[in-house]
């Protein structure tokens, strides 16, 4: 018997994806993002025999590993078997009461067609609660891959840490490069119980494929708790996406970090929210972009202090770099403060790299390339460092490095130029 | 061995600003470049590392007789060739010591053993009296004016260039960190090196004798003698120049 609770949100989910028209987002100045390219109807959920894929997550250990592969888990190992993390499936058959206060209580239906729509159709799915005062040490890792065109992934995880439990979480979306189109619609809950300790990480890298990604995050942090949160993108056709962190009781901490690097004609669209709803909590976001090719990128951040949230503390960096002429980008920095007696400051910039720290390192030897590679590196390294995980640095410094390289001849031709104008 | 500069012109900005400078450095020899500012001092040692803002429009530099006039700062700096700068660019992310590495490795086919690297770098900061945290630090992020100077020299005694430049990298240091940077000058000083310290000032000079002086007004080099000539300027000023040059005109 499928839990009436979900079925009822299917329900109403479906109602507002089908009464919904397939939405573009505009904005002040340039900015639209338009769906216009994707071909909806020519998508369908694909399933797969169960097993384990080669994957590069970085990290060889693991408390767990989740696999979903298209619209259906493929692989489970759960190493540490104080945490549990299962298919949503099978947990809203198995221990609905564990899932039933949670999932959707952050994700309300009226956030356009798209998240209602994965509410409607998520399949398979990702449920992992860690239980309170335990302290799982390695990472618990939950991949989504997409490897055929065609592909409609409609993706829900839902993550519980339990009361002063402490974890490390690493969502990992992945595909390889093929030709074609895919969707990506997805939906991330994580609960962060008071007390509670959480290290997590979002990694994308879609590839080179059409892959679009339509997704909202959220993180709700309760009291005295406290999550690091590092979202990195690496690639992809078209994301757009909502990451919001709350801190919504007193005591509550965020700390969030995250990074891109656009190239080809990728298009980026994110939207961040930093939102305290009581007084007492803290927060700290930096984010870096770098864009290459005719790719476009948008960052926007808020701080939102809602009112009756005094005491509160918190800024917003946003800094974006081009390496090519074609590219084209924003970051911007907003802030709604309801409330007196606050600390909120934000700051953003958009730039180049600097001709004269390039022609510094090229006299200490060092070629063009080489230099636009570790200036690059160490513009990141602030945002890398964060993740306090050296196998996925690793694999992060890696990635880098080799987008790098394949933008060479362009940053090449972009530096010249700039020296030439100037 | 030398490092020739033959009538150079350099142009930025849509105006020439060096007008024909001659200048010859061998190994073994340490000049001193006076002027004042805006003379084009630092285009000079800028063009002589071949910064993409200046142009060169006429005149060469010669390395030991190769042309580098038109080559990249990195082949320059292959070559032979060093700049300290005066307002040395800020790398963040990377390490005093990543980045001494990178550099160091950039001239070698096979890359530095760790420890060889580590005890010249030990060997070279006590020279420079730098303390050991001063490596883990971010290349010139947050660092002070007199920091950064001594991150150049600590550079310089790293690669050990056949022929080095010093931009201006007695301004802004107190007494103490300029006798330091002057001490670490003098040990590197020798036959088979050539050093162009360029100055407004003579107080390097105190602490470094030059084998020759030149002094340059206006893009060009207008007086050029012994190390009593910058004595002599120390008495008499940059006027005294003007003025001569301009009765030897009229």
């Amino acid at each position: 018997m499928p839990a009436e609770f979900v079925e009822a949100r299917r329900r109403a989910g479906l109602e507002v994806f089908e009464a919904e028209p397939v939405p573009t987002w505009r904005r002040s100045g340039f900015w639209t993002t338009t769906l216009r390219g994707l071909d909806l109807d020519a998508l369908e959920p694909k399933r797969y025999e169960p097993g384990l894929p080669e994957l590069d997550l970085g990290d060889e250990e693991h408390a767990a590993l989740i696999v979903q592969r298209g619209a259906n888990v493929v692989h489970v190992d759960v190493f540490d078997d104080r945490v549990t993390v299962m298919p949503l499936e099978q947990a809203v058959e198995e221990i609905p009461e564990r899932v039933e206060p949670y999932l959707g209580k952050r994700l309300p239906l009226d956030e356009g067609k798209f998240s209602a729509g994965t509410a409607a159709f998520w399949t398979g799915g990702v449920f992992v609660d860690v239980p309170k005062n335990e302290k799982i040490e390695k990472p618990i890792q939950v991949v989504w891959l997409i490897d055929e065109p065609g592909t409609a992934q409609w993706a829900q995880t839902l993550v519980v840490v339990g009361e002063h439990a402490e974890c490390k979480v690493r969502e990992y979306f992945l595909a390889p490069d093929f030709e074609g189109q895919a969707l990506h619609s997805g939906a991330f809950e994580l609960y962060a119980l008071p007390g509670a300790q959480v290290d997590l990480a979002h990694y994308q890298d879609w590839g080179r494929g059409e892959v679009y990604d339509l997704s909202t995050r959220r993180v709700e942090i309760r009291r005295d708790a406290r999550v690091k949160w590092v979202p990195i993108h690496l690639g992809g056709r078209l994301t757009k996406q909502t990451l919001d962190i709350i801190t919504a009781e007193p005591g509550s901490d965020m700390r969030h970090t995250g990074m891109y690097f656009t190239e080809r004609d990728e298009h980026l669209d994110l939207f961040t929210t930093d939102k305290h709803e009581q007084g007492h909590t803290t927060g700290d976001t930096v984010w870096k972009g770098v864009l290459t090719g005719d790719s476009r990128a948008s960052y926007e951040g808020l701080i939102h202090i809602v009112p009756g949230a005094p005491e509160v503390d918190t800024y917003l960096q946003t800094h974006q770099m081009l390496l090519s002429p074609k590219a084209k980008g924003d970051a911007i920095p907003s802030l709604i403060v309801e409330v007196d007696n606050v600390k909120a400051s934000h700051g953003g910039t958009v730039g180049e790299l600097d001709p004269e720290q390039i022609f510094y390192m090229m006299t200490r030897g060092v070629s063009r390339a080489e230099a636009v590679r570790v200036l690059v590196e160490g513009y990141f390294e602030e945002v890398v460092q964060r993740l306090e995980d050296p196998g996925l640095e690793e694999l992060v410094r890696r990635r880098i490095a080799e987008k790098l390289k394949g933008a060479e001849d362009q940053v090449r031709e972009f530096i010249g130029e700039r020296a030439e104008a100037a | 061995m030398t490092l020739e500069i033959q009538n150079l012109h350099v142009r930025t900005e849509g105006r020439e600003i060096l007008h024909g400078v001659d200048l010859t450095v061998k190994r073994g020899e340490t000049h001193a470049l006076m002027g004042p500012n805006g003379s084009g001092k630092s285009t000079l040692a800028n063009t002589l590392m071949g910064n993409p803002v200046y142009e060169v429009t006429e005149g060469r530099v010669l390395l030991n007789g190769e042309d580098l006039t038109e080559a990249d700062p990195d082949e320059r700096a292959k070559a032979g060739l060093f700049m300290a700068f005066q307002y040395p660019a800020t790398i963040p992310g990377v390490s005093v010591a990543n980045f001494l590495r990178m550099a160091v490795n950039a001239k070698r086919e096979e890359p530095i053993k760790v420890k060889e690297f580590g005890a010249k770098l030990g060997e070279n900061m006590e020279l420079l009296r730098i303390s050991r945290d001063f490596t883990s630090r971010y290349l010139n992020e947050g660092f002070s004016g007199g920091e950064k100077k001594r991150a150049e020299i600590l550079q310089l005694a790293m690669l050990q260039p056949e022929f080095a430049v010093l931009d201006e990298t007695d301004s802004g240091l107190d007494i103490d960190a300029l006798r330091i940077v002057a001490d670490g000058v003098n040990a590197m000083r020798g036959e088979d090196r050539g050093f162009l310290i360029i100055t407004h000032y003579t107080r390097i000079l105190n602490y470094v004798t030059p084998d020759f002086v030149h002094i340059m007004l206006d893009g060009r080099i207008v007086r050029e003698g012994g190390s009593e000539l910058a004595d002599e300027l120390e008495d008499k000023g940059y006027e005294w120049v003007r003025e001569e040059v301009a009765a030897g005109a009229g």
